[in-house]
């Protein structure tokens, strides 16, 4: 069973991790006095992503139903989450390539053309899709029905299988 | 190990005591050291006997409920009736629960196993009274608690003649409440004080009731309404400086945006700083109102939408906004770095600064506008929270049914 003070402190790690992502999504542009300073915000970004993405696997195989073995279960109701969080990821780590090496000669270059232009787009939204998603899994992850048999868990399981 | 929980229970205090229960994994133990399962306790010394007979009989105990005399009575087929009648006999004697009387037991057993010909019927008539005596030292009532002793846990009948045990029955011995608790505390037996440990249990419960009233259920309700306390006021806020932003540029930009380059060199410094302020602002909005419409339920979401509920045209809204001031991106950037035509590698050639800025400007008014409407459909329906609802009400649906059985059931 999941501890409420474990996951206070779970919630507020994954709340840290969301809030310094949109934190450089917002004002990493305009920290580019080094190239230097940009390269460690994207690097701690990424790092971050990938915390958090480990941080809800954990909780994932810490509820009833992953123990269970209905993976396919915890998979169908939070596959959003998983597939958005992955493609979110991806397109952060080429955006941060693309940028750093354009901007590594010189940060305050004008660097952008229509293809960093659209990546940078598709990110942003990607970031704020991600940012959603994820904040409404880790909340519903601590709902106390995933952490024990219920009669609420066998319905969802059949209509999974259905 | 056994030999030194051993020396600690010989060390407590003389009042009889319960037995602790020891794990099965003894049970091995003891019988391969020796081959028959009762002689050893002959052949120890007092001290080491009592600790044997502690753990034989606490072994013994998870069976006794079930069917020991016939597993006895398997075990040694071949044995004389008189054996038999001996054995039932003592089984209670093993069921002892004071130390003491394990030692005078235990000697009575030396006798009666080393010397085969006494007679068991009169061993049980002697030893009778002997704890008709014991029995009635500790009269604890004062623990009335869950760690207390009840009374209808102390077995105190124990008239029955030898004849009157039958081998299917269940044998009974007399037992007392005592004073120590065995506590297991890192893969051994602690004898604790009962009535502290009542304390600390009942510590312990106060604190749980505290906390059980503070679910992981809650603090994620909390979190999530915390959230929308945000969401409301940077719609607010995002709504205030979008309008501030159009009005300021339109002011810079003077009549029919005539003064142009006005704007470029007093806005060069606020333009990226906005534009990074407006997408944090912008990403919030729309987070909380996708929080609200409970996006990730698309068909409850575009249902809503089809409706024109407020809210859903408000998610839009922003949605829409939130694209529109990220393509702006390069633009902002731009205007950044702006510098005067004339300075050399200057990215404003001249004449291009209208070409460039008319459409910046336009996007600027509808995001302001589109921001703007939000914020008044959200205004319209401030409390619609679907997430809130549909997240957490499926709960309220299982406890009626609860609630209902138990008022049957009452």
């Amino acid at each position: 069973m999941l501890q409420t003070s474990n996951y206070s402190l779970v919630l507020s790690l994954q709340f840290l991790l969301l809030s310094y992502d949109l934190f450089v999504n917002s004002f990493s542009e305009l920290l580019r006095m080094a190239p230097v300073i940009q390269l460690v915000l994207f690097i701690i970004q990424d790092i971050a992503i990938l915390f958090n993405i480990i941080i809800i696997f954990l909780m994932f195989f810490n509820t009833f139903v992953f123990q269970a073995g209905l993976v396919n279960l915890l998979f169908h109701k939070f596959k959003g989450t998983i597939i958005l969080t992955a493609v979110y990821f991806a397109l952060s780590i080429s955006l941060h390539v693309w940028v750093m090496n354009l901007r590594w000669k010189n940060s305050n270059r004008f660097v952008w053309t229509d293809g960093l232009q659209t990546l940078f787009v598709f990110q942003r939204l990607a970031a704020v899709f991600y940012c959603y998603f994820y904040k409404r899994t880790a909340v519903r992850l601590g709902d106390p029905r995933f952490y024990h048999d219920s009669l609420w868990l066998r319905k969802e399981f059949t209509q999974v299988q259905r | 190990m056994r030999a030194e929980s051993g020396l600690r229970l010989e060390a407590l205090p003389r009042p009889p005591r319960a037995l602790p229960p020891v794990p099965s994994a003894n049970q091995g133990d003891i019988p391969l050291s020796r081959p028959k399962r009762k002689k050893p306790k002959t052949k120890n010394t007092p001290g080491s006997a009592s600790l044997e007979g502690l753990v034989q009989a606490s072994v013994r105990r998870p069976s006794e409920g079930s069917e020991p005399p016939t597993k006895e009575s398997t075990e040694h087929p071949e044995e004389a009736p008189v054996q038999r009648r001996q054995k039932k006999t003592r089984l209670p004697l093993e069921l002892e629960t004071s130390l003491t009387q394990k030692k005078t037991s235990s000697s009575s057993l030396l006798r009666n196993e080393n010397g085969i010909d006494v007679e068991p019927a009169e061993e049980a008539v002697i030893q009778k009274p002997r704890r008709k005596t014991k029995k009635t030292q500790p009269a604890e009532l004062q623990y009335a608690n869950e760690l207390g002793v009840e009374d209808e846990d102390i077995i105190t009948d124990e008239q029955r003649g030898p004849e009157q045990q039958s081998i299917f029955t269940a044998p009974t011995g007399i037992s007392q409440p005592v004073g120590k608790v065995f506590v297991e505390k890192s893969r051994r037996f602690q004898a604790a004080d009962r009535s502290e440990l009542i304390k600390t249990t009942e510590n312990i419960e106060v604190s749980m009731d505290v906390k059980l009233s503070w679910t992981t259920r809650d603090v994620a309700l909390w979190v999530h309404r915390a959230f929308r306390m945000i969401g409301l006021f940077s719609h607010g806020f995002l709504a205030g400086c979008a309008v501030w932003n159009i009005v300021f540029i339109y002011i810079l930009a003077g009549d029919q945006l005539s003064n142009l380059s006005n704007l470029l060199q007093q806005y060069k410094t606020l333009a990226y700083p906005f534009q990074s302020l407006l997408y944090l602002l912008l990403a919030l909005s729309t987070i909380s109102t996708f929080d609200r419409i409970d996006f990730a339920k698309t068909s409850v979401a575009i249902r809503n939408f089809l409706a024109l509920d407020p809210t859903a045209l408000a998610s839009f809204l922003y949605f829409t906004a939130l694209i529109l001031s990220l393509s702006q991106q390069m633009t902002s950037d731009r205007i950044h770095l702006y510098t005067p035509s004339s300075v050399n590698g200057s990215l404003w050639a001249a004449g291009v600064e209208e070409q460039v800025l008319q459409p910046w400007i336009v996007v600027n008014l509808v995001v302001a506008l589109l921001v703007g409407l939000s914020w008044l459909f959200l205004s319209y329906t401030p409390g619609m929270d679907l997430s809130e609802e549909l997240m957490f009400s499926s709960d309220v649906e299982e406890y009626p049914e609860k609630d209902k059985g138990l008022k049957a059931s009452s």
